[in-house]
């Protein structure tokens, strides 16, 4: 009887295995189907070229470093930004960091500044990518790539915005350029963003 | 005790079939987000100002990352802005159709 069983019982067990692994499969492939663009850009914390010149925030919290071919601008008394622009005066690559202002935290950063666009002055706001525990110079972040149209001029921008936490204070970067040139924007953007220092 | 290993076995399928539908949920959500929109040119800037440091610090590390979706989520319609638009309130290139800046809208 036991050794019927046995026989019997073999089957059932391989089958149902079989089953459990193809399940397992089925929700690895249903989680890793999560990110189809592929994962956030790797960015990388490292010290600006020499020649960066370099804005301060208020109480030195943090320091924003931005290529030359940039030039400051103003705008909130706290907050810094640098920026290039067109012959026409169209932004073509916008930099700023501002001290942490509101209720923002590191956990649902993203889902935070989209709100805060739409409430601030974008018609339209879609999320890219977003990362958590992303290092930085003197700190850690969460990241959101998204893009927006303004409702002021309808203009499209993309950005990477981060809230980055230091060993005493947090603060926002931002680095946006519209979105027809993101791709080719990219690349300086995050060699500024990871440059971000903060303290 | 084939028995027993056959009933764990079912369970242990039955378990794994319910994770399976848990993930395929969490999934489903994630991807149930509109694509990007097009594209058009930026807006004008500000005045400029200047500001000089230098700081510097050791890299850190690469990143970690969490899995973007595609063109993604749009998020409901806007709440009121306490900055005037048009170049009203703190005159941020965001109140003039540039790019927003990092503040927390106070």
């Amino acid at each position: 009887m036991t050794a019927r069983l046995t026989r019997r019982g073999r089957p059932a067990l391989a089958a149902a295995a079989a089953m459990a692994i193809i399940t397992i499969t089925v929700v690895a492939s249903a989680v890793a189907g999560r990110s189809p663009g592929g994962a956030f850009p790797p960015l990388r914390p490292a010290a600006a070229p020499a020649g960066w010149p370099h804005l301060t925030l208020p109480g030195g919290t943090a320091v924003l470093s931005y290529p030359p071919s940039l030039r400051p601008l103003a705008g909130d008394k706290a907050a810094v930004t640098a920026a290039q622009l067109s012959a026409g005066g169209r932004y073509q690559f916008y930099l700023n960091a501002t001290p942490r202002q509101g209720t923002e935290t590191l956990h649902g950063w993203a889902a935070f500044r989209l709100h805060h666009l739409l409430s601030d002055h974008a018609a339209a706001a879609h999320e890219v990518a977003a990362a958590q525990g992303v290092q930085f110079r003197g700190g850690t972040g969460s990241c959101v790539i998204d893009n927006y149209r303004t409702r002021i001029g309808a203009h499209h921008f993309q950005e990477i915005a981060c809230l980055v936490q230091g060993h005493t204070s947090a603060s926002v970067i931002v680095a946006a350029a519209p979105t027809a040139t993101w791709a080719q924007a990219r690349p300086l953007l995050f060699q500024a963003v990871g440059a971000y220092l903060v303290r | 005790m084939s028995f027993t290993l056959t009933r764990s076995a079912a369970g242990f399928a039955l378990l794994a079939a319910l994770a399976a539908g848990c993930g395929s949920a969490a999934a489903a959500h994630h991807a149930a987000v509109p694509p990007k929109p097009a594209v058009t040119a930026p807006a004008a800037p500000p005045a400029a100002v200047t500001h000089h440091h230098h700081h510097h610090s050791r890299p850190a590390h690469p990143v970690v990352t969490t899995p973007p979706a595609p063109p993604a989520s749009t998020a409901p319609a806007p709440a009121a802005n306490p900055i005037p638009q048009g170049n009203g309130g703190d005159q941020d290139a965001d109140n003039n159709g540039g790019p927003n800046d990092g503040d927390g809208n106070i």
